[in-house]
């Protein structure tokens, strides 16, 4: 199996407060990791630092994708070598259509791989049948990004976007909150049929639920700051039951 | 000064001028301007509804870089009522440019039924650029409906940071959210080339 992404002994803090401890893991191609744990243990947290979201500050440790340094790139470049977060609040941005700013990013990437931008027929036609996947609306093309959408609609855009950019890595986060049970099953199949042999998920959920409809191979407990148990889909099982505090 | 006979219409875009303008609009009279500044400029509107009926639209904007600096100061006084007055004003900021607003905004004790609306929203994108707004609203007659609001901030950073987690660049990023930020006004203009043609003007780092 090849290893896809490594993290060792990472740390990492925000306004000068340590949330991430030493976390250490190792991902590999065709794997779904799930990431559970108490609010406050650092689930988001390990996720904005994947993605390099400027508010938090890595102070030791280091992360590979693929063997190359993540935590060097610039959020974009660690966006386009494959690493896509499902954002908990997918942020709304007015006057910014969505048709424009996913075809950006897909033609961004798409540089980036030296391959030539698709053209908008092309581009259209791939939109539409990504679209289906999801059972998204087409009045949503024409809007701003997240603008207007209810919460459901938004979690799908998420996985809408993971589906257009193709990424080897998806971080979804908290990607069940505010879904209702249709909604849910509408976004874990799209996030199953996006599942190949190289690509790999790490699912960050509070509870089980969402885990009947994407299984995981490992299940992690993260407690503060630190990875403290890992078993497979059972634990999840077995977090329902006890508790974190029975566990951990 | 210039006169708004009954009934007339005046409607341009000025792009790049410093505009200086006094018009008397006469009853049903419609004016609506757009003062499109891309460098220094200095501008004084004035607009006195003294007819029933009367439409003002007054639109600007101002994208600013170095030391560019560009003054813009409205005067809209309702005369007489029944007039509808509508103000958006936007100035974006770079380096360390200078926006200066004033806007007078006057509605007289008999000029009932009127509504006036000025809005003043501005993006300041970088730490040396500077803002300075005053509007001056004088509303004596009770039976109106008037709204006024302005502020100033910066870029959404979180916005920022969600475009580029897919993997659009940081300046592509910024880029899209101030056209987006400067399209509005834009869209308002009736005169579909040249509105196609400065939305293209500004959008032309994206494309």
């Amino acid at each position: 199996m090849n290893k896809l992404l490594e993290i060792k002994n990472l740390h990492a803090s925000i306004g000068g407060k340590e949330i991430l401890k030493g976390v250490n893991l190792v991902i590999n191609e065709g794997e779904v990791h799930a990431i559970m744990g108490p609010n406050g243990a650092g689930k988001s947290t390990l996720s904005a630092v994947l993605t390099g979201n400027p508010a938090y500050e890595v102070t030791e440790g280091e992360v590979l994708l693929h063997g190359k340094n993540l935590l060097a790139m610039e959020p974009e470049v660690r966006a386009r070598e494959g690493v896509f977060l499902s954002f908990q609040y997918p942020v709304e941005i007015p006057g910014v259509s969505m048709t424009n700013f996913i075809r950006t990013a897909v033609n961004e990437k798409r540089a980036y791989e030296g391959k030539e931008p698709l053209s908008p027929k092309e581009f259209l036609s791939i939109m539409r049948e990504k679209k289906k996947l999801l059972e998204l609306p087409d009045k949503l093309n024409n809007r701003s990004v997240n603008e207007g959408f209810s919460g459901g609609e938004k979690k799908k855009n998420e996985i809408f976007q993971m589906a257009m950019l193709e990424p080897c890595l998806s971080i979804l986060d908290e990607t069940d909150s505010g879904l209702d049970i249709d909604a849910l099953r509408i976004v874990a199949e799209g996030v199953n049929r996006l599942k190949t042999p190289q690509n790999a998920s790490i699912v960050i959920t509070h509870y089980q639920r969402l885990l009947d409809y994407i299984v995981p191979d490992f299940v992690h407990v993260l407690a503060d700051g630190k990875i403290v148990k890992t078993g497979d889909k059972n634990l999840a099982l077995e977090l329902e039951e006890k508790g974190y505090e029975g566990i951990a | 000064m210039k006169v708004l006979h009954s009934g007339e219409i005046f409607e341009q875009v000025f792009v790049d001028e410093s505009v200086n303008l006094h018009v008397m609009q006469e009853a049903g009279s419609k004016l609506k301007i757009h003062l499109i500044n891309f460098s220094s400029a200095t501008n004084a509107i004035t607009i006195e509804q003294v007819g029933e009926g009367c439409t003002t639209e007054i639109y600007a904007l101002a994208y600013l870089h170095g030391t560019e600096k560009v003054t813009t100061e409205t005067h809209v006084k309702h005369a007489v009522g029944g007039g509808t007055s509508n103000q958006l004003i936007k100035f974006v900021l770079e380096d360390e440019a200078q926006g200066h607003f004033i806007g007078d905004l006057k509605i007289v004790p008999d000029a009932q039924k009127t509504e006036a609306h000025q809005t003043n929203r501005n993006l300041l994108l970088s730490e040396t650029a500077e803002m300075r707004t005053q509007p001056q609203l004088e509303i004596y007659a009770d039976d109106v409906q008037a709204t006024h609001g302005a502020s100033t901030g910066q870029l959404d950073e979180t916005a920022l940071f969600y475009m580029q987690q897919r993997g659009i660049n940081k300046q592509k990023a910024r880029q899209l959210l101030v056209n987006a930020f400067m399209k509005d006004v834009l869209a308002t203009i009736s005169d579909e080339t040249l509105r196609e043609q400065l939305l293209n003007s500004i959008d032309g780092v994206v494309e």
